[in-house]
């Protein structure tokens, strides 16, 4: 395992969420940094990293703990996979909907510490909207939990969003629980390549009601999946008048090459952003939320003029797999937000001597 | 503790003289608000800009007294109470509003009132989603501060769902934006900021998301012998797979106190009625309201109406949203108590919700969001009677430990505050709390944004002998 060219002294496959406490206290008593890995679908995301002793797997933390059908909730440790939770859900007629890229393989912790997700927040909001319980093991040792496994919940600080997509910088996430959804009694995936695709992404967010997820492409494709009522499925898909096709998820966008960076904008900015990408660029974008993937191998300087016009429109462009001398020359995340010195104070708090993947996070 | 004379002379000049109320018999005002305490506040201020908080907060901050902000004060936990004295920030003159329906969001000041915003969005074909029942009167503001629910937010999520980004004030004065309408990296502040309950920053803009109408709403009405058997219902509902908009239940009192006010229809003899309503477009609001209807009679409904149009969904909503009110009709004071349990568990403890009421010979009306498995039972008392307080505050505590052993939680939508404080060592450990406690240290290192409030207090009298500690139902993981 290597990560901007460093490799860990050790790795650490704790079996439960005590020992992993244990042993990232172990660390940080040392001053040993640790990083926390999952399925390793995004140990390229974050600023360079500047020191790794241990490897933290939750590979050995990997229960569904519980899926409760009829309270729609899911409680599952870190370890677990995306593919292991769909797996206890599909029989429930549940799913929980995140459908980041890179998958196989993605853990629920990883998909966290990530802030990653897919298309279908459209439909469904992200992680965000539905985790509801986090527990968390901190560098002094402590596990602490917050939320807890009912759907509604405003009992005391909202904490776990503060380590949504934190990279493990306030802690390593050990069991979370989510509030889940029923799947749609109907799906369908639509696929149009008429000439001008951006008429058509007009045509499906102007439906009456919006696909569960819709997706562009710079081949000129447009995806969209819809789900619900047979009734109401069926009308969509005859007002689309699309032709349809075999569910593709991520597969078809980006063909097995690195994603560069995730662009996020207001949804109506876009369009003009994505024209402003560089002749031939590969992209591959979610209309609706205003997200899109940007691959392939500029230089620099491209990148920071793309970064600059996604900030100009409220926006950001984060790094996802780039080389470590791009994230060196123009920084994985961008301009820092006005709060950094908050941020910083929280991290302080929390992870004082930097043990969790130093240098990788904004603070 | 009256407010130091140089404070009130440099709160004048900042939002002037006529928007500082210090007159103790004004203050009795701003002392309460919807919960049961009251404290009254040292000064009353009015700003009207952002500007005008911040210069107020470094005042507070430099003075070293306690700052509490307040919307409309229909909080039900204490929030806005002012515990330790000190300044009450009212938001009443902060009502900007403006929808921007392309981007299909409302930039808000902390003083708009919920409905105003729904009025306005529905202007363009849009609206708010959270809609708590205090909505014709709470602000925006609060609704953040509290992360409010509504019996909408079974389908479309609680406030913090829906807020974008705020403007705020940190405790040392600082003016500044946290979260944005796309996603921005770093931290998430904004997460943490809604809910804080007023403990880690003032909020002075809300930039909110907004949802288009649904094509077609479908409102179901249904009557049932037994509160039992409508819970049976709700959970054969979620079973078919079926997440309504909304789902709401009222029990036998509730149902003959608002027949009588609002004659909705709703039929007196029934043990429990459910509201069920389905959105979308037409073709699945018929195939959903087919289905829940379906299923309502197979769980031996007595009952089952179909709205036929907007003025009898507004009716029946009506009954519900003013069920509150409704209830002064049976005593004169009401106690109303929230806490969300797996929803599979509400019929038990709603059993245990009334035994505990007949233990206290005290009347309990429910009204809730049974889809979420929120509860609200209503204890409904007089305050004239001697020791009515105290033996309302008892029932209300084993009632809550009943929530917390089936696994639940303190509150779903109406906060801590001062009301369930004592009551957090029951579903946190100490080092659950210490973590939450760093945030507040963090953000509010000298404490004097609304103290007293989320924590216990370490100096009140300890009234849970032989509850101390976590409730094992509490570990979720």
């Amino acid at each position: 395992m290597v990560i901007d060219g460093l490799s860990p002294t050790r790795t650490e496959r704790p079996a439960n969420a005590e020992d992993l406490a244990r042993l990232l206290a172990e660390a940080d008593a040392a001053g040993h940094a640790v990083v926390p890995v999952g399925g390793g679908r995004a140990l390229g995301l974050g600023e360079p990293l500047r020191r790794w002793d241990v490897a933290l797997s939750s590979a050995g933390l990997d229960r569904v703990i519980e899926a409760s059908g009829a309270d729609m909730t899911l409680t599952v440790e870190a370890g677990a996979t995306l593919e292991q939770v769909d797996e206890a859900l599909r029989p429930l007629g549940q799913h929980l909907p995140v459908d980041p890229q890179g998958g196989p393989g993605h853990t629920i912790g990883g998909v966290l510490a990530s802030g990653l997700y897919g298309p279908l927040r459209q439909r469904y909001g992200g992680p965000r909207d539905f985790l509801i319980g986090l527990r968390v093991a901190l560098p002094d040792g402590r596990l602490v939990a917050s939320g807890g496994r009912v759907v509604k919940n405003v009992s005391g600080y909202d904490l776990q969003k503060l380590h949504l997509g934190a990279l493990g910088s306030l802690g390593v996430i050990v069991a979370a629980s989510f509030k889940v959804f029923p799947r749609p009694h109907q799906e369908l995936e639509l696929l149009t390549t008429a000439p001008d695709p951006w008429a058509e992404v007009d045509r499906a967010l102007t439906l009456a009601e919006r696909p569960q997820a819709l997706e562009i492409d710079s081949g000129g494709s447009v995806r969209a999946r819809l789900g619900g009522s047979g009734g109401s499925v069926a009308r969509l898909s005859r007002e689309l008048g699309w032709e349809e096709v075999e569910p593709a998820g991520w597969a078809g966008a980006t063909e097995g090459e690195p994603v560069l960076a995730r662009i996020a904008v207001p949804a109506r900015h876009l369009r003009t952003l994505l024209s402003g990408l560089p002749e031939g660029s590969r992209w591959w974008a979610w209309p609706g939320i205003g997200i899109a993937h940007w691959s392939g191998a500029p230089g620099a300087a491209v990148v920071a003029e793309v970064r600059e016009a996604a900030e100009a429109a409220g926006g950001s462009l984060v790094l996802i797999e780039a080389p470590t001398e791009l994230r060196a020359a123009v920084g994985a995340f961008g301009s820092a937000p006005p709060t950094l010195e908050w941020m910083r104070k929280l991290r302080d708090a929390f992870d004082p001597r930097r043990t969790i993947s130093p240098g990788r996070f904004l603070v | 503790m009256a407010l130091p004379r140089s404070l009130k002379v440099a709160l004048e000049r900042v939002a002037g003289p006529s928007h500082v109320i210090t007159d103790p018999q004004d203050l009795l005002i701003f002392a309460r608000d919807g919960s049961v305490a009251g404290a009254p506040p040292d000064a009353v201020v009015l700003p009207r800009t952002a500007e005008e908080v911040a210069q107020i907060v470094r005042l507070a901050a430099a003075a070293g007294v306690p700052l509490v902000a307040r919307g409309a004060g229909t909080g039900l936990s204490g929030g806005a109470v002012t515990v330790r004295g000190g300044i009450a920030l009212q938001t009443s003159r902060m009502r900007g509003l403006e929808v921007d329906p392309v981007a299909r969001t409302a930039l808000v000041e902390p003083g708009v009132v919920n409905y105003d915003l729904q009025q306005a969005a529905g202007r363009h074909g849009l609206f708010y989603a959270p809609d708590p029942s205090s909505q014709k009167g709470c602000t925006i503001g609060g609704n953040a501060a509290e992360n409010s629910g509504g019996p909408h937010c079974l389908s479309y999520g609680v406030t913090t769902n829906h807020v974008m980004a705020m403007q705020v004030v940190l405790s040392d004065g600082t003016l500044t934006w946290v979260g944005g309408e796309a996603d921005h990296p770093g931290l998430d502040l904004l997460g943490v900021l809604v809910g804080s309950e007023g403990t880690l920053c003032v909020i002075t803009r809300i930039l909110v998301r907004l949802l288009p109408v649904p094509e077609s709403v479908v409102t179901l009405m249904a009557a049932f012998p037994t509160m039992d058997r409508a819970g049976e219902a709700v959970s054969a509902i979620i079973a078919r797979g079926l997440v309504p908009a909304a789902m709401e239940m009222m029990d036998q009192p509730c149902v003959r106190a608002v027949e009588a006010t609002y004659h909705a229809g709703y039929p007196l003899d029934s043990g429990a009625v459910l509201l069920v309503e389905v959105d979308g477009l037409r073709e699945a609001t018929a195939e959903l309201s087919e289905l829940a209807s379906g299923v309502l009679t197979a769980n031996e409904a007595t009952l089952v109406r179909v709205a036929r149009d907007a003025a009898e969904r507004d009716l029946l909503w009506a009954g519900r949203k003013g069920a509150m009110g409704a209830l002064g009709r049976i005593q004169p004071n009401y106690y109303l108590h929230d806490g969300v349990v797996p929803r599979t568990r509400l019929p038990q403890v709603l059993r245990e919700v009334e035994r505990t009421a007949q233990d206290h010979r005290l009347q309990v009306a429910n009204m809730f969001h049974a889809g979420d498995g929120n509860l609200h039972p209503c204890i409904l008392f007089d305050v004239r009677e001697k020791g009515a307080m105290e033996t309302v505050a008892a029932a209300g505590e084993e009632m809550l430990r009943a929530v917390v052993e089936a696994g639940g939680t303190l509150s779903g939508e109406h906060g801590i505050g001062i009301e369930k404080n004592a009551f957090m060592p029951w579903i946190y450990a100490p080092e659950d709390l210490e973590a939450m406690q760093r945030v507040k240290r963090t953000l509010d290192p000298s404490g004097y944004l609304n103290p007293g409030k989320i924590f216990p207090d370490p100096d009140a009298e300890p009234h849970l002998a032989g509850r101390a500690g976590i409730c094992a139902e509490a570990r979720w993981w």
